[in-house]
């Protein structure tokens, strides 16, 4: 009897900590027949989604390993990253080594945005995810602009007049990457089921992948997860617990900035002062949708939730087209979803929180009682 | 110990400062543009041929009748190209391959092919390509605003409108 109710309790336990994904599976499984789109169509769809996305959502695993959440400030690598990526498309550097370049030119500005946001999110202590968030208008809405806006073609001497703006300063809503566009892609690819799989753009994914498995590894790796566990316990065990907060943010900047030139590259264009805007709330969500929480995060949850979620955002408009003949409705939709899925963790992972600090006090209680019992 | 670590941190910025280099001479790009025309140097003109096509990495990227201008594009300083003259109407076809050092820091470069292939050096054959002045009207307005306002509270897909 107490197995069945323990079988119970275990079917019941892996529900609740995966109802996210199995909630979005559910979605897909529904949306899928009433879209109307093939399987192959939805495949290659997918294969190229994760080849743009999953590299940035990759950057999102070290700040959560230290026990920062969900690193918002990701924002600010994708900036540095469009920053780099547009001084190469001046300098006319084009293919690979233009991604390469982009990418060591954005390492500077992405550590020092790393750094930023680390020092900043020590001063806020258990407020990182909000801190995050409100740091990125801040650097998107205010240094970034000033640099992009005023300060190339000014100070930063910015040479081709379709980058720049026609006032002499300043950079165009748009700059094209077409010399640039799925260099990394079209680099070793093959087709299979009728989907180009970008072999050398999933060997730089295979490469981060392995790179934080070593990394967790790594005696930095294990001062991280022991500051996340209980930052009071690492501070005892003589781990410098500020330090490694700030490296875990700073390798999540330089990793978000490359992962963006990856995204960039993809697409063949950058969208100059909007690119940046939502790829923070993107990843996040897609990461989540994964299976992911605020505290623990896998290689797993990340490739899962770029399918699922990237799979709902090709069949939503079409799903909602057919069931109410609106495709906006399907539009509507998926945004609900991707803004109630971060709510929806976040909620989760307060009332966890809140359970577990009770569930903590009332063993205290318990203890002290028994205590003063034999007292 | 600490020297130590420090000269690592040193070399590793040496490293990628190494790399970026390395990437911005083997990375840069520029299109070419052939012309088949007449060329002039030293007062001797060199006569165009009937047709010629422009080969780059195997492929035809030109098929240039006299007076016409054809384009490419090449990432590096050392363009190889391979072409096939017809001299005439009816005539036999030859292959000559052909390798040219680019300047750096020209983006737009125009090669003149007849000038090429008679062996002539650089000022005779290379031009710098400007494009013409685009008379803009307005100046450009530049969309900085964060908080999109549209329907779906900037989140819609922003990879729908790509492929």
């Amino acid at each position: 009897m107490s197995e069945k109710k323990d079988m119970g309790k275990k079917a019941l336990n892996l529900l609740r900590n995966n109802s996210v994904p199995l909630m979005f599976i559910l979605i897909c499984a529904v949306c899928i027949p009433l879209s109307g789109f093939s399987i192959s169509y939805l495949f290659n769809e997918i294969v190229t989604r994760m080849g743009r996305n999953i590299f940035l959502i990759l950057s999102l695993l070290i700040p959560i390993m230290a026990g920062m959440g969900l690193n918002f400030g990701m924002t600010l690598g994708a900036m540095a990253g469009e920053i780099a990526i547009i001084l190469v498309a001046d300098w006319q550097i084009w293919g690979i080594p233009g991604v390469v370049l982009a990418m060591i030119l954005s390492i500077p500005v992405s550590v020092l945005l790393g750094l930023m946001c680390g020092k900043l999110m020590n001063m806020t202590r258990g407020r990182e995810m909000i801190t995050g968030y409100i740091l990125n208008f801040f650097v998107g809405g205010g240094l970034y602009q000033l640099v992009v806006l005023y300060l190339m073609g000014t100070i930063i001497p910015i040479i081709h007049s379709s980058i720049r703006l026609p006032r002499g300063y300043g950079i165009r809503n748009t700059v094209g990457l077409a010399n640039m566009r799925q260099c990394l892609d079209n680099q070793f690819s093959f087709t299979l089921f009728g989907a180009k799989i970008p072999l050398l753009t999933f060997i730089i994914i295979a490469a981060m992948c392995l790179f934080i498995i070593w990394f967790r590894k790594t005696k930095l790796g294990q001062d991280m997860r022991a500051v996340g566990q209980d930052m009071d316990v690492a501070r005892d065990a003589g781990i410098k617990v500020e330090r490694t907060r700030i490296i875990s943010i700073i390798l999540s900047t330089v990793f978000a900035g490359f992962g963006m030139i990856i995204y960039l590259q993809n697409i063949g264009n950058l969208p100059t002062y909007t690119a940046h805007s939502q790829i923070g709330m993107f990843c996040i969500a897609a990461l989540l949708v994964g299976g992911a929480s605020v505290e623990r995060a896998s290689i797993g949850n990340v490739f899962l939730g770029v399918v699922l979620f990237h799979l709902m955002f090709i069949v939503a408009p079409k799903a909602g087209a057919a069931i109410t003949g609106d495709s906006m409705i399907g539009e509507y939709f998926r945004v609900f979803v991707s803004y109630a899925v971060i709510t929806v963790a976040l909620v989760m992972y307060e009332t966890k929180k809140r359970r577990a600090r009770g569930r903590a006090g009332e063993l205290l209680a318990r203890a002290q009682k028994e205590g003063g019992g034999n007292a | 110990m600490k020297t130590k670590k420090l000269l690592i941190r040193i070399a590793a910025i040496l490293v990628l400062i190494a790399i970026g280099a390395v990437m911005m001479v083997i990375g840069r790009g520029h299109t070419l543009y052939f012309d088949n025309t007449t060329a002039e140097y030293n007062g001797i003109s060199y006569e165009a041929p009937y047709k010629i096509e422009v080969n780059v990495k195997g492929e035809q990227v030109a098929k240039l009748y006299e007076r016409e201008r054809g384009s490419s594009t090449w990432i590096g300083q050392n363009f190889n190209m391979e072409l096939l003259v017809t001299p005439e109407k009816g005539g036999t076809e030859s292959a000559y391959k052909v390798s040219l050092s680019l300047p750096y820091g020209v983006d737009g470069i125009i090669v003149n092919l007849p000038a090429v292939l008679n062996g002539l050096p650089q000022d005779a054959w290379f031009e710098e390509f400007i494009p013409a002045p685009v008379e803009e009207e307005d100046v450009e307005e530049v969309n900085t605003d964060e908080f999109t306002t549209d329907d779906f509270g900037g989140m819609e897909d922003p990879e729908a409108a790509i492929e």
